[in-house]
Protein backbone atom coordinates (compact mmCIF):
# COMPACT_ATOMS: atom_id res chain seq x y z
CA UNK A 1 0.00 0.00 0.00
CA UNK A 2 2.88 2.05 1.12
CA UNK A 3 4.54 1.37 -1.95
CA UNK A 4 1.07 2.11 -4.39
CA UNK A 5 1.01 5.62 -2.79
CA UNK A 6 4.30 6.63 -3.85
CA UNK A 7 4.00 5.54 -7.34
CA UNK A 8 0.78 7.31 -7.71
CA UNK A 9 2.93 10.34 -6.41
CA UNK A 10 5.57 9.93 -8.28
CA UNK A 11 3.43 9.00 -11.73
CA UNK A 12 1.35 12.44 -11.17
CA UNK A 13 4.59 14.32 -10.92
CA UNK A 14 6.18 13.28 -14.13
CA UNK A 15 2.88 13.43 -15.83
CA UNK A 16 2.48 17.08 -14.53
CA UNK A 17 5.52 18.04 -15.30
CA UNK A 18 5.20 16.67 -18.69
CA UNK A 19 1.72 17.90 -18.90
CA UNK A 20 3.06 21.85 -18.30
CA UNK A 21 5.26 22.01 -20.64
CA UNK A 22 3.39 20.01 -23.35
CA UNK A 23 0.96 20.78 -25.52
CA UNK A 24 0.16 24.46 -26.91
CA UNK A 25 -2.55 25.57 -25.11
CA UNK A 26 -0.57 28.14 -22.26
CA UNK A 27 -2.85 28.81 -20.09
CA UNK A 28 -3.69 25.55 -19.37
CA UNK A 29 -0.20 24.64 -18.95
CA UNK A 30 -0.10 27.02 -16.24
CA UNK A 31 -2.73 25.56 -14.58
CA UNK A 32 -1.04 21.93 -14.85
CA UNK A 33 1.98 23.88 -13.18
CA UNK A 34 -0.35 25.10 -10.08
CA UNK A 35 -1.24 21.65 -9.92
CA UNK A 36 2.37 20.66 -9.89
CA UNK A 37 3.32 22.82 -6.89
CA UNK A 38 0.36 21.18 -4.95
CA UNK A 39 1.25 17.78 -5.47
CA UNK A 40 4.43 18.47 -4.62
CA UNK A 41 3.18 19.98 -1.44
CA UNK A 42 1.96 16.41 -1.26
CA UNK A 43 5.37 14.96 -1.97
CA UNK A 44 7.17 16.95 0.36
CA UNK A 45 4.43 15.81 3.26
CA UNK A 46 5.07 12.18 2.34
CA UNK A 47 8.72 12.18 2.51
CA UNK A 48 8.03 13.94 5.73
CA UNK A 49 9.87 17.29 5.59
CA UNK A 50 6.99 20.15 7.22
CA UNK A 51 9.27 22.57 6.54
CA UNK A 52 9.27 22.01 2.58
CA UNK A 53 5.50 21.45 2.32
CA UNK A 54 4.93 24.15 4.16
CA UNK A 55 7.39 26.26 1.83
CA UNK A 56 6.43 24.78 -0.83
CA UNK A 57 2.66 25.49 -0.32
CA UNK A 58 3.20 29.23 1.03
CA UNK A 59 5.04 29.87 -2.38
CA UNK A 60 3.22 27.29 -4.88
CA UNK A 61 -0.45 28.11 -3.63
CA UNK A 62 0.02 31.95 -2.98
CA UNK A 63 2.26 33.61 -5.05
CA UNK A 64 3.85 31.43 -7.78
CA UNK A 65 0.20 30.93 -9.22
CA UNK A 66 -0.88 34.38 -8.89
CA UNK A 67 2.26 35.38 -10.45
CA UNK A 68 1.91 33.36 -13.66
CA UNK A 69 -1.23 34.05 -14.31
CA UNK A 70 -0.71 37.74 -14.14
CA UNK A 71 2.26 37.08 -16.38
CA UNK A 72 0.59 35.14 -18.83
CA UNK A 73 -2.03 38.28 -18.90
CA UNK A 74 0.99 40.70 -19.47
CA UNK A 75 2.29 38.23 -22.39
CA UNK A 76 -1.00 38.20 -23.90
CA UNK A 77 -1.64 41.63 -24.16
CA UNK A 78 1.93 42.20 -25.67
CA UNK A 79 1.56 39.46 -28.09
CA UNK A 80 -1.99 38.17 -28.54
CA UNK A 81 -2.32 34.49 -29.73
CA UNK A 82 -1.06 33.22 -32.55
CA UNK A 83 -3.27 30.93 -35.12
CA UNK A 84 -2.62 27.77 -33.92
CA UNK A 85 0.76 26.68 -35.59
CA UNK A 86 1.68 22.72 -36.56
CA UNK A 87 2.91 20.46 -34.04
CA UNK A 88 6.43 21.11 -33.42
CA UNK A 89 8.77 19.21 -35.40
CA UNK A 90 10.30 16.49 -33.45
CA UNK A 91 13.96 16.65 -32.55
CA UNK A 92 15.83 13.90 -32.22
CA UNK A 93 18.09 15.75 -30.16
CA UNK A 94 15.69 16.43 -27.96
CA UNK A 95 14.05 12.86 -27.59
CA UNK A 96 18.27 11.78 -26.78
CA UNK A 97 18.59 14.33 -24.00
CA UNK A 98 15.59 13.36 -22.59
CA UNK A 99 16.65 9.81 -22.52
CA UNK A 100 19.94 10.68 -21.15
CA UNK A 101 18.68 13.14 -18.31
CA UNK A 102 16.01 10.16 -17.64
CA UNK A 103 19.06 8.12 -16.86
CA UNK A 104 21.09 10.05 -15.02
CA UNK A 105 18.01 10.98 -12.70
CA UNK A 106 17.49 6.77 -12.53
CA UNK A 107 21.27 6.31 -11.75
CA UNK A 108 21.12 8.91 -8.65
CA UNK A 109 18.01 7.86 -7.41
CA UNK A 110 18.89 4.27 -7.36
CA UNK A 111 22.50 5.03 -6.06
CA UNK A 112 20.95 7.47 -3.48
CA UNK A 113 18.39 4.42 -2.66
CA UNK A 114 21.26 1.84 -1.99
CA UNK A 115 23.85 4.44 -0.30
CA UNK A 116 21.81 4.90 3.00
CA UNK A 117 23.54 4.39 5.75
CA UNK A 118 23.98 5.76 9.45
CA UNK A 119 23.41 9.42 9.63
CA UNK A 120 26.61 10.13 8.08
CA UNK A 121 29.58 12.24 9.54
CA UNK A 122 27.89 15.76 8.69
CA UNK A 123 25.04 14.59 10.36
CA UNK A 124 26.17 13.08 13.70
CA UNK A 125 27.83 16.27 13.90
CA UNK A 126 24.92 18.37 13.87
CA UNK A 127 23.27 16.46 16.23
CA UNK A 128 25.70 16.62 18.82
CA UNK A 129 26.28 20.30 18.10
CA UNK A 130 22.93 21.45 18.11
CA UNK A 131 21.91 21.43 21.70
CA UNK A 132 24.41 23.98 22.42
CA UNK A 133 22.99 26.82 20.28
CA UNK A 134 19.85 26.73 21.92
CA UNK A 135 17.71 25.70 18.97
CA UNK A 136 15.93 22.42 18.75
CA UNK A 137 15.20 22.64 14.79
CA UNK A 138 17.88 21.00 13.17
CA UNK A 139 17.17 22.20 10.08
CA UNK A 140 16.85 25.90 11.24
CA UNK A 141 19.90 25.35 12.78
CA UNK A 142 21.75 24.74 9.21
CA UNK A 143 20.27 27.21 7.94
CA UNK A 144 20.93 29.91 10.25
CA UNK A 145 24.27 28.51 12.56
CA UNK A 146 26.14 25.66 10.72
CA UNK A 147 25.87 26.67 7.15
CA UNK A 148 24.51 30.08 7.31
CA UNK A 149 27.13 31.42 3.88
CA UNK A 150 24.53 29.85 1.97
CA UNK A 151 21.42 31.56 3.61
CA UNK A 152 23.37 34.86 3.71
CA UNK A 153 23.71 34.55 -0.32
CA UNK A 154 20.20 33.32 -0.95
CA UNK A 155 19.01 36.41 0.88
CA UNK A 156 21.65 38.75 -0.89
CA UNK A 157 20.26 36.71 -4.49
CA UNK A 158 16.98 37.63 -3.74
CA UNK A 159 18.16 41.53 -3.48
CA UNK A 160 19.75 41.63 -6.61
CA UNK A 161 16.80 39.89 -8.35
CA UNK A 162 15.02 43.08 -6.91
CA UNK A 163 17.54 45.16 -8.92
CA UNK A 164 17.47 42.96 -11.97
CA UNK A 165 13.41 44.20 -11.67
CA UNK A 166 14.57 47.65 -11.26
CA UNK A 167 16.78 47.56 -14.25
CA UNK A 168 14.59 46.21 -16.87
CA UNK A 169 11.75 48.78 -15.84
CA UNK A 170 14.31 51.34 -16.15
CA UNK A 171 13.76 55.24 -15.33
CA UNK A 172 10.65 55.28 -17.38
CA UNK A 173 9.04 56.16 -13.70
CA UNK A 174 6.72 53.42 -14.06
CA UNK A 175 5.36 49.75 -13.11
CA UNK A 176 4.30 46.53 -15.16
CA UNK A 177 0.72 46.65 -16.31
CA UNK A 178 -1.60 45.42 -13.02
CA UNK A 179 -4.71 43.69 -13.69
CA UNK A 180 -7.68 45.75 -12.03
CA UNK A 181 -7.95 45.27 -8.58
CA UNK A 182 -10.55 43.02 -7.36
CA UNK A 183 -13.26 44.98 -4.77
CA UNK A 184 -16.48 42.81 -4.61
CA UNK A 185 -17.67 42.13 -1.45
CA UNK A 186 -16.92 38.89 -0.96
CA UNK A 187 -13.17 39.43 -2.05
CA UNK A 188 -13.24 42.00 0.59
CA UNK A 189 -14.47 39.53 3.06
CA UNK A 190 -11.38 37.19 2.10
CA UNK A 191 -9.35 39.79 3.11
CA UNK A 192 -10.72 40.84 6.37
CA UNK A 193 -9.96 37.01 7.44
CA UNK A 194 -6.89 36.05 5.74
CA UNK A 195 -4.75 39.31 6.11
CA UNK A 196 -4.49 38.95 9.95
CA UNK A 197 -4.41 35.37 9.98
CA UNK A 198 -1.58 35.45 7.73
CA UNK A 199 0.13 38.12 9.90
CA UNK A 200 -0.52 35.52 13.07
CA UNK A 201 0.68 32.76 10.75
CA UNK A 202 3.52 34.20 10.12
CA UNK A 203 4.74 35.35 13.43
CA UNK A 204 3.75 31.79 14.89
CA UNK A 205 6.22 30.10 12.12
CA UNK A 206 9.41 32.46 13.24
CA UNK A 207 8.53 31.85 16.87
CA UNK A 208 8.46 28.28 17.12
CA UNK A 209 10.98 28.17 13.82
CA UNK A 210 13.70 27.51 16.37
CA UNK A 211 12.49 24.39 17.77
CA UNK A 212 9.24 22.99 15.63
CA UNK A 213 9.39 22.67 11.40
CA UNK A 214 8.75 27.18 10.25
CA UNK A 215 11.50 29.36 9.89
CA UNK A 216 11.62 32.33 8.07
CA UNK A 217 11.92 31.73 4.57
CA UNK A 218 7.84 29.76 5.40
CA UNK A 219 6.72 32.85 7.49
CA UNK A 220 7.79 35.21 4.55
CA UNK A 221 6.31 33.30 1.84
CA UNK A 222 3.06 33.27 3.98
CA UNK A 223 3.73 37.28 3.93
CA UNK A 224 4.44 37.36 0.89
CA UNK A 225 1.57 36.03 -0.78
CA UNK A 226 -0.83 37.61 2.07
CA UNK A 227 0.65 40.69 0.21
CA UNK A 228 0.10 39.42 -2.82
CA UNK A 229 -3.70 39.00 -1.98
CA UNK A 230 -4.03 42.82 -0.92
CA UNK A 231 -2.14 44.10 -4.42
CA UNK A 232 -4.79 41.63 -6.05
CA UNK A 233 -7.28 43.50 -4.04
CA UNK A 234 -6.25 46.75 -4.25
CA UNK A 235 -5.35 47.59 -0.92
CA UNK A 236 -1.78 47.94 -2.14
CA UNK A 237 -0.81 49.41 -4.71
CA UNK A 238 2.32 49.15 -6.96
CA UNK A 239 3.78 51.93 -7.51
CA UNK A 240 7.05 53.11 -9.77
CA UNK A 241 9.34 54.53 -6.66
CA UNK A 242 10.48 52.89 -3.95
CA UNK A 243 9.90 54.91 -0.96
CA UNK A 244 12.19 54.17 2.32
CA UNK A 245 10.40 51.60 4.23
CA UNK A 246 10.47 49.90 1.06
CA UNK A 247 14.40 50.31 0.49
CA UNK A 248 14.78 49.19 4.11
CA UNK A 249 12.74 45.96 4.09
CA UNK A 250 14.79 45.06 1.11
CA UNK A 251 18.24 45.30 2.33
CA UNK A 252 17.30 44.80 6.42
CA UNK A 253 18.13 40.77 5.66
CA UNK A 254 21.06 40.76 4.04
CA UNK A 255 22.75 43.66 6.31
CA UNK A 256 21.56 42.02 9.53
CA UNK A 257 22.93 38.66 8.85
CA UNK A 258 25.84 40.22 7.39
CA UNK A 259 26.48 42.82 9.90
CA UNK A 260 26.39 40.20 12.86
CA UNK A 261 28.33 37.83 10.49
CA UNK A 262 31.42 40.76 9.99
CA UNK A 263 30.57 42.39 14.39
CA UNK A 264 31.70 38.82 15.57
CA UNK A 265 35.14 38.91 14.19
CA UNK A 266 35.14 42.06 16.48
CA UNK A 267 35.02 39.60 19.65
CA UNK A 268 37.97 37.42 17.65
CA UNK A 269 35.26 34.77 16.45
CA UNK A 270 35.19 33.22 13.27
CA UNK A 271 33.36 34.83 9.98
CA UNK A 272 29.61 34.38 10.41
CA UNK A 273 29.44 32.91 14.26
CA UNK A 274 26.11 33.49 15.82
CA UNK A 275 26.27 34.61 19.45
CA UNK A 276 22.92 33.22 20.74
CA UNK A 277 19.17 32.56 20.22
CA UNK A 278 18.55 36.13 20.34
CA UNK A 279 20.63 36.66 17.19
CA UNK A 280 18.85 33.97 15.66
CA UNK A 281 15.43 35.77 16.13
CA UNK A 282 16.76 38.93 15.36
CA UNK A 283 18.43 37.49 12.09
CA UNK A 284 15.32 35.37 11.35
CA UNK A 285 13.28 38.72 11.47
CA UNK A 286 14.82 40.59 9.22
CA UNK A 287 15.10 37.78 6.54
CA UNK A 288 11.42 37.27 6.99
CA UNK A 289 11.23 40.86 6.18
CA UNK A 290 12.57 41.12 2.90
CA UNK A 291 11.63 37.65 1.61
CA UNK A 292 8.15 38.63 1.74
CA UNK A 293 8.78 42.43 0.25
CA UNK A 294 11.15 41.15 -2.22
CA UNK A 295 8.63 38.57 -3.52
CA UNK A 296 5.95 41.11 -3.52
CA UNK A 297 7.96 43.47 -5.35
CA UNK A 298 8.72 40.61 -7.80
CA UNK A 299 5.23 39.70 -8.53
CA UNK A 300 3.58 43.48 -8.85
CA UNK A 301 6.57 43.67 -11.39
CA UNK A 302 7.07 47.35 -9.67
CA UNK A 303 9.69 49.09 -7.79
CA UNK A 304 7.71 49.92 -4.43
CA UNK A 305 4.40 49.39 -2.97
CA UNK A 306 1.64 52.23 -1.60
CA UNK A 307 -1.22 52.42 0.34
CA UNK A 308 -4.37 51.25 -2.18
CA UNK A 309 -7.85 52.86 -2.55
CA UNK A 310 -9.56 51.36 0.81
CA UNK B 1 -11.04 -1.39 17.44
CA UNK B 2 -12.12 0.76 20.16
CA UNK B 3 -15.70 3.12 19.41
CA UNK B 4 -14.12 5.83 18.38
CA UNK B 5 -12.01 4.41 16.02
CA UNK B 6 -15.26 3.04 14.47
CA UNK B 7 -16.62 6.27 14.37
CA UNK B 8 -13.84 7.59 12.79
CA UNK B 9 -13.38 5.16 10.07
CA UNK B 10 -17.08 5.49 9.42
CA UNK B 11 -16.74 9.59 8.62
CA UNK B 12 -13.76 8.85 6.84
CA UNK B 13 -15.45 6.38 4.38
CA UNK B 14 -18.57 8.48 3.72
CA UNK B 15 -16.14 11.62 3.67
CA UNK B 16 -14.04 9.92 0.76
CA UNK B 17 -17.84 8.82 -0.82
CA UNK B 18 -18.44 12.59 -0.80
CA UNK B 19 -14.82 13.86 -2.58
CA UNK B 20 -16.03 10.43 -5.17
CA UNK B 21 -19.24 12.67 -6.04
CA UNK B 22 -17.70 15.86 -6.25
CA UNK B 23 -15.24 13.90 -8.62
CA UNK B 24 -18.07 12.27 -11.12
CA UNK B 25 -20.13 15.85 -11.11
CA UNK B 26 -16.51 17.46 -12.13
CA UNK B 27 -16.02 14.77 -14.62
CA UNK B 28 -19.89 14.25 -15.81
CA UNK B 29 -21.55 17.27 -15.78
CA UNK B 30 -22.16 19.06 -18.87
CA UNK B 31 -21.16 22.50 -18.25
CA UNK B 32 -19.25 24.23 -16.02
CA UNK B 33 -21.59 25.85 -13.70
CA UNK B 34 -23.47 22.67 -12.83
CA UNK B 35 -20.05 21.27 -12.36
CA UNK B 36 -18.98 23.86 -9.87
CA UNK B 37 -21.92 23.18 -7.64
CA UNK B 38 -21.34 19.64 -7.44
CA UNK B 39 -17.93 19.74 -6.76
CA UNK B 40 -18.28 22.96 -3.78
CA UNK B 41 -20.84 21.53 -2.23
CA UNK B 42 -19.39 17.74 -2.24
CA UNK B 43 -15.89 18.92 -1.44
CA UNK B 44 -16.86 20.79 1.42
CA UNK B 45 -18.89 18.30 3.22
CA UNK B 46 -16.14 15.67 2.41
CA UNK B 47 -13.69 17.52 4.25
CA UNK B 48 -16.15 18.51 6.84
CA UNK B 49 -16.26 14.25 7.83
CA UNK B 50 -12.71 14.26 6.53
CA UNK B 51 -11.39 16.54 8.84
CA UNK B 52 -14.09 15.48 11.82
CA UNK B 53 -12.67 11.45 11.36
CA UNK B 54 -8.97 12.73 11.46
CA UNK B 55 -9.52 15.01 14.78
CA UNK B 56 -11.14 11.94 16.43
CA UNK B 57 -8.35 9.92 15.20
CA UNK B 58 -5.83 12.34 16.93
CA UNK B 59 -7.34 12.36 20.01
CA UNK B 60 -5.87 15.78 21.00
CA UNK B 61 -8.25 18.83 21.68
CA UNK B 62 -6.38 20.94 19.93
CA UNK B 63 -5.28 19.31 17.08
CA UNK B 64 -9.37 18.62 16.34
CA UNK B 65 -9.51 22.56 16.76
CA UNK B 66 -6.81 23.11 14.34
CA UNK B 67 -8.83 21.19 11.92
CA UNK B 68 -11.43 23.02 12.48
CA UNK B 69 -10.32 25.83 11.33
CA UNK B 70 -8.65 24.34 8.60
CA UNK B 71 -11.93 23.60 7.45
CA UNK B 72 -13.90 26.67 8.17
CA UNK B 73 -10.90 28.55 5.65
CA UNK B 74 -11.64 25.41 2.92
CA UNK B 75 -15.28 26.85 3.62
CA UNK B 76 -14.57 30.19 3.01
CA UNK B 77 -11.53 30.20 0.07
CA UNK B 78 -14.27 27.85 -1.82
CA UNK B 79 -17.25 29.74 -1.54
CA UNK B 80 -15.16 33.18 -3.25
CA UNK B 81 -13.33 30.99 -5.31
CA UNK B 82 -16.71 29.68 -6.71
CA UNK B 83 -18.46 32.94 -6.68
CA UNK B 84 -15.58 34.47 -8.59
CA UNK B 85 -15.49 31.61 -11.36
CA UNK B 86 -18.87 31.34 -11.61
CA UNK B 87 -19.22 35.16 -12.80
CA UNK B 88 -16.49 34.72 -14.80
CA UNK B 89 -18.21 31.80 -16.42
CA UNK B 90 -21.40 33.22 -16.82
CA UNK B 91 -19.98 36.51 -18.09
CA UNK B 92 -18.17 34.56 -20.50
CA UNK B 93 -21.40 33.03 -22.04
CA UNK B 94 -21.39 29.27 -20.62
CA UNK B 95 -24.12 27.81 -21.66
CA UNK B 96 -26.71 27.13 -18.94
CA UNK B 97 -29.38 24.48 -19.05
CA UNK B 98 -31.58 25.94 -17.36
CA UNK B 99 -31.32 29.48 -18.12
CA UNK B 100 -34.59 31.23 -17.05
CA UNK B 101 -34.14 30.21 -13.14
CA UNK B 102 -30.18 32.02 -13.23
CA UNK B 103 -31.01 35.16 -11.36
CA UNK B 104 -28.92 38.02 -13.49
CA UNK C 1 -7.14 0.03 10.98
CA UNK C 2 -3.64 0.29 10.23
CA UNK C 3 -4.44 -0.10 6.22
CA UNK C 4 -7.52 2.94 6.42
CA UNK C 5 -5.34 6.02 6.44
CA UNK C 6 -2.94 4.86 3.11
CA UNK C 7 -5.90 3.31 1.83
CA UNK C 8 -7.98 6.96 1.83
CA UNK C 9 -4.73 8.62 0.64
CA UNK C 10 -4.25 6.65 -2.29
CA UNK C 11 -8.22 7.06 -2.75
CA UNK C 12 -7.61 10.87 -2.70
CA UNK C 13 -5.16 11.49 -5.17
CA UNK C 14 -7.31 8.99 -7.61
CA UNK C 15 -9.78 11.75 -6.90
CA UNK C 16 -6.88 14.31 -7.75
CA UNK C 17 -5.61 12.71 -10.92
CA UNK C 18 -9.13 12.35 -11.97
CA UNK C 19 -9.53 15.95 -11.60
CA UNK C 20 -6.23 16.20 -13.64
CA UNK C 21 -8.47 14.78 -16.64
CA UNK C 22 -10.87 17.81 -16.58
CA UNK C 23 -8.28 20.40 -16.70
CA UNK C 24 -6.44 19.05 -19.66
CA UNK C 25 -9.96 19.00 -21.39
CA UNK C 26 -11.43 22.38 -20.26
CA UNK C 27 -12.94 23.28 -22.56
CA UNK C 28 -13.11 26.62 -20.73
CA UNK C 29 -10.68 28.24 -18.95
CA UNK C 30 -13.57 28.52 -16.20
CA UNK C 31 -13.37 24.35 -15.45
CA UNK C 32 -10.03 24.06 -15.61
CA UNK C 33 -9.74 26.83 -12.77
CA UNK C 34 -12.72 24.56 -10.73
CA UNK C 35 -10.49 21.67 -11.13
CA UNK C 36 -7.85 23.44 -9.90
CA UNK C 37 -10.11 23.88 -6.98
CA UNK C 38 -10.67 20.64 -6.26
CA UNK C 39 -6.83 19.69 -6.62
CA UNK C 40 -6.37 22.46 -3.95
CA UNK C 41 -9.34 20.96 -1.78
CA UNK C 42 -8.49 17.05 -2.48
CA UNK C 43 -4.34 18.32 -1.26
CA UNK C 44 -5.58 19.51 1.80
CA UNK C 45 -7.49 16.52 2.58
CA UNK C 46 -4.02 14.60 1.33
CA UNK C 47 -2.08 16.65 3.81
CA UNK C 48 -4.61 15.83 6.78
CA UNK C 49 -4.33 12.27 6.51
CA UNK C 50 -0.39 12.40 6.07
CA UNK C 51 -0.37 13.77 9.10
CA UNK C 52 -2.28 11.37 11.35
CA UNK C 53 -0.36 8.84 9.13
CA UNK C 54 2.66 10.19 9.90
CA UNK C 55 1.93 11.48 13.01
CA UNK C 56 3.31 14.61 11.92
CA UNK C 57 1.50 17.16 13.41
CA UNK C 58 3.46 20.42 11.58
CA UNK C 59 1.94 19.00 8.74
CA UNK C 60 -1.51 20.46 9.66
CA UNK C 61 -0.05 24.08 9.78
CA UNK C 62 1.40 22.98 5.88
CA UNK C 63 -2.63 22.59 5.08
CA UNK C 64 -3.56 25.46 6.98
CA UNK C 65 -1.28 27.07 4.61
CA UNK C 66 -2.54 25.66 1.64
CA UNK C 67 -6.32 26.61 2.41
CA UNK C 68 -5.24 30.11 3.26
CA UNK C 69 -3.71 30.79 0.40
CA UNK C 70 -5.04 28.96 -2.57
CA UNK C 71 -8.47 31.85 -3.29
CA UNK C 72 -5.26 33.75 -4.17
CA UNK C 73 -5.25 32.04 -7.25
CA UNK C 74 -8.81 32.64 -8.20
CA UNK C 75 -8.69 35.71 -7.26
CA UNK C 76 -5.84 36.45 -9.69
CA UNK C 77 -7.73 34.27 -12.63
CA UNK C 78 -10.65 36.14 -11.86
CA UNK C 79 -8.31 39.59 -12.02
CA UNK C 80 -7.20 38.72 -15.45
CA UNK C 81 -10.26 37.69 -16.91
CA UNK C 82 -11.93 40.28 -16.58
CA UNK C 83 -8.90 42.80 -17.33
CA UNK C 84 -9.01 40.43 -21.19
CA UNK C 85 -12.51 39.85 -21.49
CA UNK C 86 -13.20 39.10 -25.40
CA UNK C 87 -10.04 40.31 -26.10
CA UNK C 88 -6.85 38.45 -27.26
CA UNK C 89 -5.73 38.14 -24.09
CA UNK C 90 -8.38 36.01 -22.43
CA UNK C 91 -7.34 32.58 -20.77
CA UNK C 92 -10.21 31.45 -23.06
CA UNK C 93 -8.79 33.08 -26.55
CA UNK C 94 -6.20 29.96 -27.52
CA UNK C 95 -8.79 27.53 -27.04
CA UNK C 96 -11.15 29.00 -28.81
CA UNK C 97 -8.64 30.26 -31.66
CA UNK C 98 -7.90 26.09 -32.50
Amino acid sequence: MNLAVDLSIAAGLVVLAWRSLAGRDLFRGIVMYIVFGLLLAVTWARLGSPDLAMAEAAIGAGVTGALLMVAYWRLRRISPAEPADPSPRRSHLAAAVALLSTGVVAAIGLAAVGAIGPGGIAGRALVEALPATGLGNPITGVLVVFRNLDTVLEVAVLLAAYLAVRAVLGDRGETLAQPPPQVARLVGALVGVVAPLSVLVAVYLLRVGSYLPGGAFQAGAVLAACGVLLLLTGRLRATADAGPWVRGSLVVGTVVFGLFGVAMLAFGEPLLAIPGTWAVYLIETAMMVSIAVTLMLLFAGAAGLGGGRR
Amino acid sequence: MTAVELLATGMLVVGAAFYLAGTIGLLRFPDALSRLHALTKADNVGLLLVCAGLGLLSGNLREAALLLLIWLLALLAATISAHLIARRALADGVEVEMRERVPR
Amino acid sequence: MSLLLPALLLFLLANLFAGLWRVHRGPTAADRMLSALLIGSTSVAAVLVLAEWQQLPALRVASLLVVMLAAVISIAYAAIAQASAGSPGAPDAEAAER
